[in-house]
């Protein structure tokens, strides 16, 4: 196929007015840019949304760094495991019963834990969205977003809709799942308050469904305005608020992004228009600055002119060890510390007798403090359910979160013995916060454990060796000890695949 | 079908609560599930079917749009779904439910054409599509007076909530607002049509609130009318979710981190208690709305009013003018950047543009459908017209549509001075059309696509919709053309 650019340029006694004609796929799309009434210069300085549709479209697997390569396959494999894992929830049933209700069962796209079942590629990236959040075990990034369960499902979705002899090679499939996550990275760089914990819409809603539209424009080549569309399509489909964390809600959260940046991809590869200006910006009028107090964007410098450097290769992820928000396993390692003197102390399980008060210094996040959560969404999102389940039992699992546990007459005696402080050196901001745990015991001894940067953080990444043990658990879960094997030596040498049907074979 | 689906897999959590209801989302949820058809007046019924008139027109007249079939091939999907609703104007072509209320609604605001409230949104694309597409697929169809009713809710949980932001008073900058309150409308119509009890209902506002919002820089561009078919569609689906006991943020509209994320200023109230007797007062009551004379963004409206009467005024001094002796037209319009475009290119662009919308008033003495189409856009007289316009933002013109007002100064070559000021357009709700002239503009819209029998029927089936038991000819009627054959009717041709 063949792209080319025609630039016309007329003179009006005020300005330029400037159309292009742009011939892709036999489709003649024109391209009105909006009007700059610029005096002199005979073209306009390129936007902040142009070169994002710039750099979509013309990014190439020879950009990808070793480091690159190696950090987002490990990302691929979580995020497979874990949305393997996650097909086993009762909101995935939920959003699956959804999406049958509108689709016959035998369309193109594999759905997660669901051997044999198709769906639309667009409602397979939601329902496997879902899946990958539905526990809250998927990555964490700085600033903080889920990148990888926005990006992949949709990928994942669309390599199953092309046709056999036209699947992605596995390094076109790394290049456009790293264009989706290096998307997300520098939207989110373009404001100050994206740093924190979020407060008012969450971030995968946000910049997940632009990593989403990013990825699969990269995927289905599109050109360099369909990217730039792709991306301002996906914003008028983005935004969720906060309140919905800590419910149910909370997974179609990612869903929707996998599936709405899909959606504005394919509206672009039709040629559906919108703003050409949605990230840069424009005083009066919102684009993508919509969802932020503050808001500077950056254009991302031409991949001629300097040497691309993907954040991912200078900003690492975490992964989660166990299915909760990511402020809880500061404190779940804190608190592990004190279980093992305890331990010591007294021998065998920890009785609650034991324990007269609890003190958890934490940051300030409304959301994330719950005494006294009722279900198990609310307890993934609650520093005391965590901090006890901890005490109770050295660590904080999969497990943790099932119906028995939550009930546990023991937890609920240690919850009601929990207080929170918010000291004002701990800040809401996951690359600078700490978790401290002070236990008093009724014999009068004081037990203290702190964690500055829990394993799994990007500070102290998790092992290939854990890694590969976390995605056996998960995966095991659902598949054949076989077909988990071939998964994991499939994603490991991904970049060196001529197409990706080694990795779509397994999840079928 | 349906209704087993339901049985088997919908659990109904019947919430206890105290005689007092102090949430504000718990009043909504209550009030969505109360609300009966006895609470609605004559006043409201009236209105309300002026609406759904005009949003059915403005409806057809859209299916011929590019962006609507842009959206419709990208709906379309291999399989069959379990239930289908029909897609305007395209006879034969069903989609599953959510898209065919998004296909619709799209179509609706394709042109900009659709009405207009205060505070600001297109209150009825992103509601009437999505009742009609739900009440389409329900075993035991509605009668006129329950379409009316769920029409009715959706319009009324908008109006309650743009009441809880002052910023929303304004022409907006930030979200457009049929992405923000649309999406709710249309999950508490929905509800409503099916009889949701009030836990529900406030889960269905709590999912629709996860996928509302969408900037205002995708206005006057090709993708705003997608705003309207996802807030139809969005609010349809989060009903369907929440009928599967999908569950979000019970105080959803109580918190800031809530629906409060989307405006600065966030001061939520409680919905008065609905009791079986009691009366209610519907907001669409106490504020009418607009409805639009031509396709264009609704500040255009009076633009175009005060150019006429300048136009009339300069004609009238001098009968064989000729308009190139303007030499200069001053406009006194309220700041709105995104309807401040000098020279446009696109037609989305031209429907949102004071300086073009005035000038072909000046041209033209009107501003019609066919204004924005490419030949009328590029007319030479037109864009030298164009350079001769200024602009000027007083500071007592209010951005809002409640207060603001466009001022005109024509000054000719001869040293001439022509003025009009225009304070409330024909249109307007301080000034609604008359009802022929609203049936004429449904008429004008639906013939393009419906034969003149289908057109009367549906102005017949509207204007009884509260009298009549089974309105399910209202979607047969629009699933016309009489442009295209049925699929059905081709294959029978061709063995003919």
């Amino acid at each position: 196929m063949t792209n080319w650019l025609i630039w016309n340029s007329h003179w009006h006694s005020e300005g330029w007015v400037l159309s292009s004609n742009v011939k892709c796929f036999g489709v003649n799309l024109h391209f009105f840019s909006c009007l700059f009434l610029v005096a002199e210069r005979p073209a306009p300085e390129e936007t902040v949304t142009s070169s994002f549709g710039r750099f979509i479209q013309s990014v190439q697997p020879r950009h990808l760094s070793p480091t690159v390569l190696q950090r987002s396959k490990r990302m691929v494999l979580d995020s497979i495991g874990v949305g393997l894992l996650g097909s086993t929830t009762d909101v995935f049933e939920l959003a699956l019963q959804h999406c049958q209700h509108m689709y016959a069962p035998d369309d193109v796209s594999f759905v997660y834990g669901r051997q044999g079942m198709k769906l639309s590629p667009t409602l397979a990236a939601f329902v496997n969205g879902v899946a990958a959040h539905s526990m809250d075990f998927d990555d964490t990034w700085h600033p903080a977003t889920h990148p990888s369960g926005a990006v992949l499902p949709a990928l994942l979705a669309i390599s199953d809709m092309l046709h056999n002899n036209s699947k992605p090679s596995g390094l076109d499939f790394l290049t456009a799942f790293n264009v989706g996550i290096e998307i997300q990275g520098r939207l989110m760089r373009f404001s100050n308050e994206a740093q924190n914990i979020p407060k008012r819409f969450h971030p995968p809603s946000v910049v997940g469904t632009l990593g989403s539209a990013a990825a699969c424009a990269r995927l289905l080549s599109l050109d360099r305005s369909q990217c730039s569309n792709a991306l301002a399509i996906a914003a008028s489909l983005a935004g969720a608020p906060m309140a919905n964390a800590a419910t149910q809600s909370k997974p179609l959260h990612i869903g929707n992004a996998s599936r709405l940046g899909l959606e504005a991809a394919l509206l672009a590869s039709r040629g559906l228009e919108a703003s050409p200006l949605v990230l840069d910006a424009v005083p009066g009028v919102a684009g993508f600055s919509a969802f932020y107090e503050d808001y500077a964007p950056h254009p991302i410098s031409s991949l001629e002119e300097d040497e691309h450097s993907f954040l991912i290769e200078t900003q690492d992820i975490a992964f989660k060890r166990f299915p909760a928000h990511l402020g809880m396993h500061w404190i779940a390692d804190a608190t592990a510390v004190v279980h093992k003197t305890l331990v010591g102390l007294k021998g065998g399980s920890i009785s609650p007798n034991l324990v007269q008060d609890i003190l958890l210094r934490v940051p300030l996040s409304k959301y994330i403090n719950r005494p006294f959560p009722e279900t198990e969404h609310q307890a993934r999102h609650s520093f005391q359910f965590n901090a006890c389940t901890a005490l109770l039992d050295g660590e904080v699992t999969v497990q943790s979160f099932q119906p028995e546990a939550l009930l546990r007459p023991e937890l609920h005696a240690l919850l009601s013995r929990v207080r929170l402080e918010h000291p004002h050196d701990n800040t809401a901001n996951f690359n600078i916060m700490y978790g401290e745990v002070e236990v008093t015991l009724v014999s009068g001894d004081v037990l203290r454990g702190r964690c500055d940067t829990f394993y799994g953080h990007w500070r102290n990444p998790l092992s290939q060796e854990s890694l590969q043990k976390k995605f056996r658990s998960n995966a095991g879960a659902v598949l054949s000890n076989e077909r988990v094997e071939r998964l994991i030596e499939a994603v490991e040498g991904l970049d060196h695949l001529d197409d990706c049907k080694p990795v779509l074979a397994q999840l079928q | 079908m349906f209704y087993t689906y339901i049985s088997s897999f919908a659990t109904f959590k019947i919430q206890m609560h105290p005689m007092c209801i102090c949430g504000v989302t718990e009043s909504f949820g209550a009030a969505v599930s109360c609300l009966s058809t006895s609470h609605l007046t004559d006043e409201v019924i009236r209105r309300s079917k002026r609406m759904i008139l005009d949003t059915l027109g403005v409806g057809l007249l859209g299916t011929s749009t590019p962006v609507f079939n842009t959206v419709l091939q990208c709906s379309q999907v291999r399989m069959q779904a379990l239930e289908n609703s029909k897609v305007w104007g395209r006879p034969g072509l069903s989609l599953p439910p959510q898209y065919a209320a998004f296909v619709n609604g799209v179509a609706v605001h394709s042109m900009d054409f659709d009405d207009t409230w205060h505070p600001a949104t297109h209150p009825s694309g992103a509601v009437l599509p999505a009742v009609l597409a739900l009440a389409e697929t329900l075993p035991v169809k509605p009668s006129g007076l329950e379409l009316l009713l769920a029409f009715n809710v959706g319009i009324e949980v908008q109006g309650r909530l743009l009441r809880f932001s002052k910023e929303a008073h304004n022409i907006p900058k930030r979200f457009h607002p049929p992405a923000v309150v649309g999406v709710m409308g249309s999950a508490a119509a929905t509800a409503k049509l099916l009889g949701l009890p009030a836990a529900q209902s406030i889960a269905a506002l709590a999912i629709a609130c996860s996928s509302a919002g969408a900037p205002m820089a995708n206005a006057a561009t090709q993708t705003k009318p997608l705003h309207m078919g996802n807030a139809a569609r969005g609010g349809l689906e989060a009903t369907r979710l929440a009928l599967l006991s999908l569950e979000g943020n019970t105080q959803i509209l109580d918190l800031e981190s809530g629906f409060g994320a989307f405006y600065p200023d966030y001061v939520p109230h409680p919905l008065a208690e609905v009791t079986p007797t009691s009366h209610y007062r519907w907001v669409l009551e106490d504020q009418n709305i607009a409805q639009k004379r031509f396709p264009a963004h609704l500040g255009m409206h009076w633009v175009a009013d005060a150019a006429i009467e300048a136009r009339a005024k300069f004609l009238d001094k001098c009968p064989n003018a000729d308009l190139s002796q303007i030499k200069k037209i001053t406009l006194r319009v309220p700041t709105s950047r995104y309807v401040d475009c000098p020279l446009p290119v696109s037609e989305h662009q031209a429907r949102h543009s004071f300086q073009f919308n005035c000038c072909t008033a000046l041209l033209d003495g009107e501003v019609t459908i066919e204004t924005f189409s490419k030949s009328h856009m590029n007319r030479s007289a037109l864009k030298e017209m164009l350079l001769k316009v200024q602009l000027e933002n007083p500071q007592d013109n209010h951005s809002s549509f409640e207060k603001m007002y466009c001022e005109i100064a024509v000054e000719t070559t001869q040293g001439e001075m022509f003025t009009a000021r225009c304070n409330t357009f024909y249109g307007h709700w301080r000034k609604p059309l008359s009802h022929e002239d609203l049936v004429r503009k449904f008429r004008a819209n639906a013939s393009t696509v419906l034969s003149a029998e289908v057109v009367e029927g549906i102005i017949y089936t509207v204007d009884h919709l509260d009298t009549n038991q089974d309105c399910s000819m209202l979607w047969s009627y629009m699933h016309f053309n009489k442009h295209m054959m049925h699929r059905d009717e081709c294959r029978s041709s061709a063995l003919a």
